[in-house]
């Protein structure tokens, strides 16, 4: 009894975290949003420079870690690693995202501050993504690029991040029903 | 300086995009799993899709390039597998992939926030530490 409500709890929970809110704002779903981004991912490399690596158009972790590098290199003179591509400029992706939900977010109505979890603990979470993200060679979307691509390595990596993803859920679950 | 303005522009489009559509890369598949929403799998799917059929026509178009070599490199193949999982697992936790962590941070959750600045601290600390600590241990 307990275990069916909780595990109704979780699921309201889940879809009022993803599910749009179809109330107010413009309403995009999430296919047109994948298939814009695998083309504008899939251009950015072959005719906008966003190379090399291979396979590069989108990455939040990588694009990140560009940004953040350049920069210290540039105002501590160290000589952190970036990606060829961002050699010169930085490739300005997260940047960018940031800006363009900004801008959604304003616009529609739905900026406002709140803070549904511990700080400390999502720094560490994003300190470890990051980390584990540079060990495979992209955040969930590169992975998903370099597969599309036809790396192996990408293959291996989107796989282990599938196999983590339900691991993840499972432990959710777990901890959700106990 | 090509290459940069063309990802800022890319970033507004998809953070426009990705803040309408809730869109996130790790929350299809955790929906999938936990209650059986395909809303986000969908939408990760029709990603890789697009990808899929766009690498060879833009490779006609503007010529394709070799992949990198694929050896049989052990070493690679476990941390691919390694990086993959913790991405994964890390990112179901923390409630979303980096992607939506940027969009959240934009519309004002304080905790997506922190998560970013976690975020880039790792970057820098990958490069100055973790990557010289693995190129040590590993053959």
């Amino acid at each position: 009894m307990a275990f069916t409500s909780i595990v109704r709890g979780l699921m309201i929970g889940t879809r009022e975290m993803t599910t749009p809110s179809p109330t107010r704002g413009l309403h995009v779903t999430a296919v047109p949003v994948g298939i814009v981004a695998g083309i504008l991912a899939v251009t950015a490399g072959a005719f906008f420079d966003v190379r090399p690596p291979e396979a590069y158009g989108v990455c939040m972790a990588c694009h990140a870690r560009d940004v953040v590098n350049w920069t210290f290199n540039l105002l501590a003179g160290t000589h952190l690693e970036v990606a060829p591509a961002s050699l010169v400029y930085p490739v300005l992706t997260p940047i960018g995202v940031v800006i363009g939900a900004l801008l959604a977010s304003r616009n529609n109505g739905e900026f406002r501050w709140q803070t549904p979890d511990s700080s400390w603990k999502t720094f560490i979470y994003g300190l470890l993504v990051m980390n584990f993200a540079l060990i495979a060679g992209g955040c969930s979307i590169r992975l998903l690029l370099r597969t599309a691509a036809g790396e192996t390595l990408g293959l291996i990596g989107f796989a282990g991040m599938i196999a983590g993803v339900i691991l993840g859920t499972f432990w959710l679950r777990w901890r959700a029903t106990r | 300086m090509m290459a940069a303005t063309t990802t800022l522009i890319i970033g507004i489009v998809l953070g426009y995009m990705g803040q309408r559509s809730r869109m996130c890369f790790v929350g299809g598949i955790r929906d999938f799993v936990l209650v059986r929403d395909t809303y986000l799998l969908r939408g990760l799917i029709a990603f890789g899709l697009t990808a899929w059929f766009a690498f060879p026509l833009v490779g006609l178009l503007a010529g394709s390039r070799p992949l990198p070599p694929v050896g049989s490199d052990i070493v690679a193949v476990i941390l691919a597998i390694t990086g993959g999982l913790g991405v994964g697992y890390l990112s179901t936790l923390a409630n979303g992939c980096p992607f939506r962590q940027h969009v959240l941070a934009a519309q004002g959750v304080t905790s997506s926030i922190s998560y970013l600045a976690g975020f880039l601290v790792g970057a820098v600390i990958f490069h100055s530490w973790i990557a010289n600590l693995l190129l040590r241990l590993l053959p």
